[in-house]
C-alpha cells in the first residue's frame, strides 16, 4: 500500500452529519419509506406517497412536541466523581433493507451499537444495560417508538432507539435519545452518514452526542491516539482510534522513534526520531505522508510542542550548552530562546490560548513545574512545590489544570495542578506512570504505565476515578500517547 | 522470539565464561555486546548496548576491569551529570588512549528508566556533555567529538532495581 492511500486512510475525511427536521428531510428526499412506524403514527404509512402532505404537517407537529431539548430532566455533572453511572438501554440499531422494511440478517445495526456500548461505558458515566432484559425488540423499539413504562421497570434512565441503512456505499444511521422518566426526547433525532468502511466512526459520533446531550460537554469518542508501540527491540510510530481500534504503523525499522505530538488541528504530528544518528524532530503531515526535518541544531533537540494555532513550536535544544526551549516557526524561520539558566528546562506545554508555556525545568536543585510567558520567556512561576520529582507537564485543552508526572517514595503518579499552583492531586498510584495527554474534551488523562518490562496505556478521568486499560491488539507495549483533538 | 531467546541465553553463558571480556553478540541490534563482569542485576537480565571499542579496553562497564585497564564508562548518581572522582579518573584514563589516536568519538549519555521521558533525555545530554567536556579539559580536541543523548531509551542492563539503574546512569566513549 502506497504512502499516500495508507495516510489518506489514517485521516480520511469522515462522512457527515444532519441535524435536522427528521421526517420532514425523509420526505424532502423521497425516502419516507424508509421509517416505517414511529410513535403510534403507524397507520401512515400505509396510507403510502398520497399521505405526504399531511405526513409532513404531522410529523412537524411531532417536533414540536419531541423535538424541542429536554433541559432540567435528564444530566449528568461530569465534575463530580464516583457517582453512579446512569443506567441507559442501548438497543442494537435496527438495520433496514433498500426499502425500508426491517433486515433481519443485516449486521451493522448490532455492530455499531457494540461500539456505543463500549464507548459509553468506557466513560464510567453510563452503565449500559443488559439487553436481555429489554421488554421491547430493537425493532419494535424503533418501529412503535419507546414503551416508556417498560424502560422504567427495568430500571434505565435513558434509552437509545436507531436504525441504519446503506445506500451508494455509505452507511446512514439514525438515532433518538429519549428520557425515559420525562416520556420524551433529549435533543432531536440525527443522522450520520460516513462511507461503509467508518463504520467505527459513525458509532463513536453517535456515542459522542450520546455523551454531549447527557454532560452538556462535548464528547471524546471520534479522536485518535498517536503513540509507540513496542515489541521485543522493536519500537515503532503508530495511530489508532480512542479505543485501540484501527490501528495503523507508521514507522516500523530499529529506529528509535518517541514522543509523537498531535497538531492542534490532528492533521499532522512531530515526533523525535533517532533516523539520522542524534535525535532530531520530524514533522509528518498524515494527509499527504510528506515528512519534514524541524531544524538540525547540534546536541539534543527534543520536546516538541504546538502552538496552539498550529504556526510555532517550542522545543528543547542543547546547542548553547545546556537544555533550553526555544519557540521556533514551524517553517523553520525566527529561533527564539526563552530560557536561560545552568538547569534543563524541557518539557514544554502550551496553554489553549497560547500565552503561557508551562515546562519542566531543575533550576530549584530538583525537576520542579514552571510557567513562564510564551512570547518571550518573561514572568516565570513556579507551579509545584511538594515532592522531589515533578515533570512532563502539560496543559489541558480547557485550561483548567495541567497534567504533570509526581515523583516521590519510589513511585510516579499521574497528578494535575491548577495554573495558579493550587489543588494539586494526584489521580494515579503506580511504580512508573508518565506521558500524561488529555482527551479533547479536558476530562479525561491518557498515559503510560511500566510495570517491570511491560509497558501499557491506560487512562484515567479528572476527578482520579474510572482508571481503564487501552487494549492493544497484539499484546503489544505502548508508551509516549498523544491524544488527537476530535475528528469530525 | 524463539531465536532471540536463544541468542541471549547463549550470550549470558558466554558473558559468564569470559569473566571480564567483552563477547560479541551476533543478534539483533546495532553490534550489542555482553556485558559481564559488573554484577547483572537480580533478574539476570539481558544486556544490550553498543559495542566496538579497541581491544585495549576490554571492560565494557569500567567498573570490574583489571587493574591497568579501564572502562570507557563512568557512572553518575541518581538524577545528577556531575562527574565523580572515579569517573574524572577513568575519562583522564581514556583521554590518554585517545591522544594516541586522531579517530572520532561519540560520547553518550543515558539514563535509568525512572523518570519521564524528555526530562531523562536531558539528563542524558548533560551527562555527555560533562564527560565530553572533561575529554577536553584533558587535551581532545573538540572537533573530534559527538554528543548524544539516549534518555532512558538504551538501558545497559534490564533489571529494575537499584544495583542495574546504577549501572544505567552512565556516560560511554564510542570510537566512531
Amino acid at each position: 500500500m502506497g504512502q499516500v492511500s495508507l495516510t489518506g486512510l489514517i485521516m480520511g475525511r469522515w462522512g457527515s452529519d444532519q441535524q435536522f427536521d427528521f421526517f420532514k428531510e425523509y420526505v424532502r428526499n423521497g425516502m419516507a419509506g424508509i421509517v416505517t412506524c414511529r410513535w403510534g403514527f403507524g397507520f401512515l404509512n400505509w396510507a403510502g406517497i398520497a399521505m405526504k402532505k399531511l405526513r409532513i404537517a404531522v410529523f412537524s407537529l411531532l417536533f414540536l412536541v419531541y423535538g424541542a431539548p429536554a433541559y432540567g430532566a435528564l444530566s449528568i455533572d461530569i465534575t463530580k466523581g464516583g457517582l453512579q453511572p446512569l443506567p441507559i438501554a442501548l438497543s442494537d440499531f435496527v438495520d433496514l433493507s433498500p426499502d425500508g422494511t426491517a433486515s433481519p440478517q443485516g449486521t451493522s445495526g448490532h455492530r455499531i451499537n457494540e461500539v456505543v456500548t463500549a464507548d459509553l461505558e468506557r466513560s464510567g458515566l453510563f452503565k449500559p444495560l443488559d439487553p436481555a432484559t429489554f421488554l421491547q425488540t430493537p425493532v419494535e423499539l424503533w418501529q412503535q417508538g419507546p414503551n416508556f413504562r417498560g424502560w422504567r421497570l427495568i430500571g434505565a434512565d435513558a434509552v437509545v432507539s436507531g436504525a441504519v441503512h446503506e445506500k451508494d456505499g455509505k452507511l446512514i444511521a439514525d438515532f433518538f435519545l429519549h428520557d425515559v422518566y420525562q416520556g420524551s426526547l433529549v435533543g432531536k433525532g440525527k443522522r450520520f452518514t460516513a462511507p461503509v468502511r467508518d463504520w467505527r466512526h459513525v458509532a463513536h459520533r453517535i456515542a459522542d452526542e450520546i455523551y454531549t446531550r447527557l454532560t452538556g460537554e462535548s464528547g471524546y469518542f471520534t479522536s485518535r491516539i498517536a503513540f509507540v508501540a513496542n515489541k521485543g527491540d522493536m519500537k515503532w510510530l503508530a495511530l489508532m482510534d480512542q479505543d485501540g481500534a484501527n490501528r495503523v504503523d507508521l514507522t516500523r525499522d530499529r529506529t528509535i522513534v518517541l514522543t509523537p505530538r498531535f497538531a492542534p488541528a490532528g492533521e499532522q504530528l512531530f515526533y523525535l526520531s533517532y533516523e539520522r544518528g542524534p535525535p532530531r524532530i520530524f514533522r509528518w503531515d498524515l494527509y499527504t505522508g510528506k515528512r519534514t526535518i524541524q531544524g538540525d541544531y547540534p546536541g539534543l533537540n527534543s520536546a516538541p510542542a504546538w502552538s496552539p494555532d498550529g504556526r510555532s513550536m517550542a522545543v528543547t535544544l542543547s546547542m548553547d550548552g545546556n537544555s533550553e526551549i526555544y519557540l521556533r516557526d514551524i517553517h523553520g524561520g525566527g529561533l527564539r530562546r526563552l530560557t536561560e539558566n545552568s538547569a534543563i528546562d524541557t518539557s514544554p506545554s502550551f496553554s489553549p490560548d497560547g500565552s503561557q508555556i508551562v515546562f519542566n525545568s531543575d533550576r530549584g536543585g530538583s525537576p520542579q513545574i514552571y510557567v513562564m510567558d510564551a512570547a518571550d520567556g518573561g514572568n516565570v512561576r513556579r507551579l509545584t512545590f511538594e515532592g522531589s520529582y515533578n515533570a512532563a507537564p502539560c496543559w489541558s485543552p480547557r485550561g483548567d489544570y495541567i497534567a504533570y508526572v509526581s515523583g516521590g517514595g519510589g513511585r510516579f503518579r499521574i497528578s494535575v495542578i491548577d495554573p495558579k499552583g493550587q489543588n494539586s492531586r494526584a489521580l494515579t498510584d503506580s511504580w512508573m506512570d508518565e506521558s500524561p495527554t488529555w482527551s479533547p474534551n479536558g476530562r479525561v488523562i491518557l498515559f503510560s504505565r511500566q510495570a517491570g518490562s511491560q509497558t501499557r496505556l491506560y487512562t484515567v478521568d479528572l476527578t482520579g476515578h474510572n482508571e481503564r486499560l487501552v487494549s492493544l491488539d497484539d499484546d503489544l507495549n505502548g508508551s509516549d500517547p498523544s491524544w488527537s483533538p476530535l475528528i469530525r | 522470539m524463539k531465536r532471540l531467546v536463544t541468542i541471549f541465553i547463549t550470550v549470558l553463558f558466554l558473558g559468564t565464561l569470559a569473566g571480564c571480556g567483552a563477547v560479541p553478540n551476533e543478534g539483533p541490534g546495532d553490534g550489542a555486546s555482553s556485558q559481564a563482569g559488573g554484577g547483572v542485576g537480580g533478574d539476570g537480565s539481558s544486556v544490550g548496548r553498543p559495542g566496538g571499542y579497541g581491544s585495549n579496553l576490554d571492560d565494557p562497564n569500567g567498573t570490574g576491569g583489571m587493574r591497568g585497564e579501564m572502562g570507557r564508562l563512568v557512572h553518575f548518581d541518581f538524577n545528577s551529570a556531575m562527574l565523580t572522582a572515579e569517573g574524572e579518573e577513568i575519562l583522564a584514563y581514556n583521554a590518554r588512549q585517545l591522544s594516541k589516536t586522531s579517530g572520532r568519538i561519540q560520547v553518550e549519555g543515558h539514563c535509568d528508566e525512572r523518570g519521564t521521558r524528555e526530562y531523562n533525555l536531558a539528563l542524558g545530554q548533560q551527562r555527555a556533555d560533562a564527560a565530553a567536556r572533561y575529554l577536553i579539559s584533558q587535551g581532545i580536541d573538540a572537533s573530534r567529538i559527538k554528543t548524544i543523548s539516549y534518555g532512558k531509551e538504551r538501558p545497559l542492563v534490564r533489571g529494575h532495581e537499584d544495583q542495574s539503574w546504577a549501572q544505567n546512569r552512565r556516560a560511554e566513549v564510542v570510537p566512531q
